[in-house]
């Protein structure tokens, strides 16, 4: 019997020890979407979660155990650090045609570079001036707009050969061929926005329109005219340069009235060598680039990447070039991440999520083992509704839902205390966040929890009868008479497993929906399922979801919200939600000149109203990301729309 | 010759049984829900021309054709030595599974080497010591070895060993940065092999010892065991060449198994490790609806157990001479 005593207290002790030492036991990630793969996060010293106010004073911040001032930053490149990435780097080095995992998107922006059109470190779309010596726009007759774009000296390649105006023009025949669309099924929809993109594409036509070269430093980009007007229309002139002579070689850029076209032995067979060919093709192992590193070597067994700086780079729109030689990328996993850091086995942590893992990781800055920055994240975890499906069409059953929940007790909850919550269709880190915020707190329907509320609105929806059709009596579940049928307030909610967002729903959720007279339904699937759900394939049966989702820097709500079959599904209007009024909010956004920020804004604060009353979403979470890392990296500063690959060109390294 | 028949049956019956189990993946897998032309395309393609990218993608993946069609395209390309595309990777299937393959080889095989190399020797010498102290702690100590979690050997074997007494790495399959070539490259991998090493290694060296335990106390009651000593042979050699033999039987099975398992990827390891096999292959594989890459691993496992099952036959006929071949 002792013994029997013994070997249990052995076995408890063990697993207590190791659970507890090996440090963040590692939330996990809740985020489906492909435009926050990178994982979840909340945390820092901001414990309040009450809502904007909690965020207003942090956006984002470092505290430094051993920050040194930008002045001691060195002016030649030295010493390396190595990034632990919670998602593997693959070896996929061409684009997010090919790839989406969040470390491959960040290798891309270190090893590509010269694009025309960039955003600023505060999310602004400007020409970047160490590329584009000048850009001159003009409105056609016929309702297209030519972009004519002067390329600067001095850009060249990590072969010392020049950039010029043919490899921009060349990037954009390339990729919107049909030539390359035979390489591993290329998508190759980087430029659809050009002129005659469509007849090019199909293969009809060799000559793309709207592409023009005009000398060596020179092309022009027409957009068609059904792509304006367009807020971003700035972002249509964006080209990265591909080089002609290493994945078409032999291969020359033509121009003629018809457009440009490419002259030489330009195949798929061809492309399937320079660009498909595992050991050398540019998909796998691109040598001349034109970034600000250049990729050194792979390692497929360990999925190791290392970079290193690219002497010959022009720097980026602020003329920055980095000062860390080398750049080592490996993958970590949540449950030894901070252990790694603590070791010296890595130096950079990015985007920390977890109450959990936070913590470990404050505890090191604590200890001066290391440095952290902070920085709220531009999206949120969220239910979605699917407003194409009874009952979940009615605006009221979506919001009396809404009201069923403490959002900010889920927030807590969640994450830890490291999260605040939003109320509208926004991330924390949009520059229109940051102008209205005031506005948001005094205009936004914040849903606080109210479930008398949610039963006056369920009533005023028609769910005023029993199952035996009499009046409600006021408890159990409701119905409604449709078309004479009596139904049920029934909510299907689909959501995935092993997720802490589901879990927390579940604990939340179903008592305070059955006090308001609704009965909620849970289904737990795997991602794909969940997503073939969302999309309606096969047979539709779930009212809500919950994920997770971010805002690129091209928010175009016109798409989320747009009426029209093509934006259902495919990852655009997934709350299939018909509503002219919230199509019309979103689409007036969508005309607005870049410049008219003031228009923008007002349309921008209409479009809240509308949505935050509309709700084809619940916004649950927004989380703030923790960036840990060692002491010798000096100058880190990342927001959630300047990450690491970004925030490389102004940091340091101390040996 | 009757053991040429019955190996003839056996073949013809595993080509039966292949072909059956290919085409039940094969159906289950296609009706799992989850498309992975979307999964492919993810979130990136405008939505003016993103119907038009996933007719075109479908249609060179062949998703169009009907499932029977699909198939038949899918088994022939099979046969062939084509194991299909990765939807997920945008390659061949044979460019994706050779790095993994061989990290799960490896690791599996050292594991394999360490649980023979103890487990044999402790299991034998605790049948001939039983219900001794010695055997009663590794009855203890077995027990504990195969019933805690792998995961949770793991995380204490990381704190131990690479946190508290930083002897070894914490995970991954090589430091970051090491350019060493040779030897230096090799020492580099082994240090990193060591702890998910010992950590599959120690519920394997609990079953193991307890099986072969067992399989040599019945051997040892055998009435031909107390001839021998009768007989005064030397007890070395009554343990190992008389009662180690008849006690083989089991452990060829277990053997057997262990020999087809190094080719199966341990996910719970290779996670918190970060070691790049195929079980981590296989979930990804599984949650991104890359069915090529599922299906190729499947089928792979299905002929290495079929197969496997066959040698385990012979390999009775060769420890138990009364074991025959025949139908």
């Amino acid at each position: 019997m002792k013994k029997k005593k013994l070997l249990s207290m052995f076995l408890v002790a063990a697993m207590t020890v190791s659970l507890a030492a090996c440090g963040g036991g590692g939330d996990d990630t809740v985020t489906n979407n492909s435009d926050d793969n990178s994982g979840d996060n909340s945390g820092s010293d901001v414990q309040d979660v009450a809502g904007t106010e909690a965020i207003n004073e942090s956006v984002s911040g470092t505290e430094a155990a051993g920050g040194a001032p930008a002045g001691d930053r060195p002016d030649t490149p030295s010493g390396q650090i190595v990034i632990g990435s919670m998602t593997d780097l693959e070896d996929d080095f061409y684009d997010t045609n090919y790839t989406v995992t969040a470390t491959n998107y960040k290798t891309y922006n270190i090893i590509h570079g010269y694009d025309t059109v960039v955003t600023t470190k505060e999310g602004e779309w400007i020409t970047d001036p160490t590329v584009v010596a000048d850009i001159q726009q003009a409105e056609n007759e016929d309702g297209t707009k030519t972009f004519t774009i002067t390329l600067n000296d001095g850009l060249v390649w990590t072969d010392g050969t020049n950039v010029t105006a043919k490899d921009y023009v060349f990037a954009t025949l390339l990729e919107s061929s049909p030539e390359m669309m035979g390489v591993d099924n290329y998508s190759g929809t980087n430029y659809t926005q050009i002129d005659g993109w469509d007849a090019f594409s199909s293969g009809e036509t060799k000559n793309l329109k709207g592409m023009r070269l005009i000398d060596d430093k020179t092309f022009s980009l027409t957009v068609s005219a059904e792509e304006l007007p367009y807020h971003y229309d700035l972002a249509y002139a964006g080209v990265r340069p591909r080089p002609l002579a290493v994945i078409a070689p032999g291969c020359d850029i033509v121009d003629s009235e018809e457009g440009a076209s490419i002259s030489g032995d330009f195949t798929t067979d061809v492309l399937l060598e320079t660009i498909g060919n595992t050991d050398t093709g540019y998909r796998y192992n691109p040598q001349v680039t034109c970034g600000p590193y250049r990729l050194e070597s792979y390692d497929a067994s360990s999925r190791q990447g290392t970079f290193v700086v690219n002497e010959l780079y022009a720097g980026n729109y602020e003329g920055m070039k980095p000062m860390i030689e080398k750049v080592i990328i490996k993958t970590v996993t949540a449950e030894t991440e901070i252990n790694e850091l603590k070791a010296g086995t890595v130096d950079l942590l990015f985007e920390i999520s977890g109450g959990e893992s936070i913590e470990a990781g404050l505890d090191l800055v604590d200890a001066g083992v290391a440095q952290k920055h902070t920085y709220f994240r531009n999206g949120y975890g969220l239910i979605r509704f699917d407003c194409s499906q009874f009952p979940t069409d009615s605006e009221k059953v979506r919001q009396a839902i809404a009201l069923c929940l403490d959002r900010n007790e889920f927030a807590k909850k969640y994450s830890g205390g490291y999260a605040s919550i939003v109320h509208g269709d926004y991330g924390l880190a949009q520059w229109e966040y940051q102008e209205a915020k005031d506005w948001i707190d005094q205009n936004l329907n914040t849903y606080e929890k109210d479930i008398e509320a949610a039963k006056t609105l369920l009533a005023e929806d028609g769910w005023t009868l029993n199952a035996d059709g009499s009046e409600y009596s006021g408890e159990g579940l409701r119905y409604k008479d449709v078309n004479g049928e009596l139904k049920p307030l029934e909510i299907q909610w689909c959501n995935t497993k092993d997720n802490p967002v589901s879990e927390l729903l579940s604990t939340m959720l179903p008592e305070a929906m059955k006090e308001a007279g609704m009965d909620l339904k849970a289904t737990t699937v795997d991602f794909p399922t969940l997503s073939a759900a969302i999309d309606h394939q096969g047979e539709t049966i779930y009212n809500m979801y919950n994920l997770a989702t971010g805002f690129s820097l091209q928010h175009s709500p016109w798409y989320y919200y747009g009426m029209d079959e093509k934006y259902m599904g495919g990852g655009y209007n997934s709350s299939w939600i018909k509503d002219e009024a919230l199509a019309s909010a979103a689409e007036a956004l969508k005309t607005i000149p870049l410049e008219d920020t003031e228009q923008w804004l007002e349309k921008w604060k209409e479009l809240q109203v509308v949505w935050n009353q509309k709700l084809p979403v619940v916004p649950l979470y927004s989380d703030e990301y923790h960036d840990f890392y060692s002491n010798k990296l000096q100058g880190w500063d990342t927001t959630s729309i300047w990450d690491w690959s970004q925030a490389l060109l102004h940091a340091w390294v101390t040996e | 010759m009757r053991k040429g028949r019955y190996l003839l049956k056996r073949l013809i019956y595993i080509i039966f049984v292949f072909f059956i189990i290919s085409i039940l993946m094969f159906t289950i897998y296609k009706a799992l829900p989850g498309d992975p032309v979307k999964m492919m395309m993810g979130d990136n393609v405008k939505p003016e021309v993103y119907q038009q990218q996933y007719d075109i993608i479908r249609e060179q993946l062949g998703l169009d054709d009907p499932i029977p069609v699909q198939y038949i395209k899918w088994i022939t390309n099979m046969l062939r030595g084509d194991f299909g595309y990765s939807t997920e990777y945008r390659r061949p299937v044979k460019d994706v599974i050779g790095v993994p393959m061989r990290n799960t080889v490896l690791l599996n095989l050292f594991s394999m080497i360490i649980v023979f190399a103890v487990a044999v020797p402790l299991g034998i010498t605790t049948a001939v010591r039983k219900n001794s102290i010695f055997d009663k702690f590794i009855q203890v100590i077995t027990i504990v070895g195969y019933s805690v979690p792998s995961f949770v050997i793991a995380l204490l074997a990381i704190y131990l060993f690479a946190i508290r007494i930083p002897l070894f790495p914490i995970s991954g399959v090589k430091t970051a940065g090491f350019e060493g070539t040779g030897m230096a490259a090799f020492l580099d991998s082994a240090k990193h092999m060591i702890l998910p090493v010992l950590v599959m290694s120690v519920g394997g060296i609990g079953s193991i010892t307890r099986y072969v335990r067992a399989s040599m106390i019945d051997a040892l009651r055998m009435d031909y065991i107390k001839t021998a000593r009768s007989k005064g042979l030397r007890e070395k050699v009554v343990i190992y060449v008389h009662a180690f033999r008849n006690a083989l039987v089991p452990v060829v099975t277990v053997t057997t198994w262990w020999l087809i398992g190094l080719f199966g990827g341990s996910v719970v390891i290779e996670s918190i490790f970060l070691w790049d096999g195929l079980g981590k292959m296989m979930i990804t594989g599984l949650s991104q609806r890359d069915f090529a890459v599922v299906l190729a691993m499947q089928m792979f496992y299905v002929i290495l157990s079929l197969v496997g099952n066959v040698l385990m036959d012979i390999a009775y006929t060769l420890v138990d001479p009364r074991v025959r071949l025949e139908n």
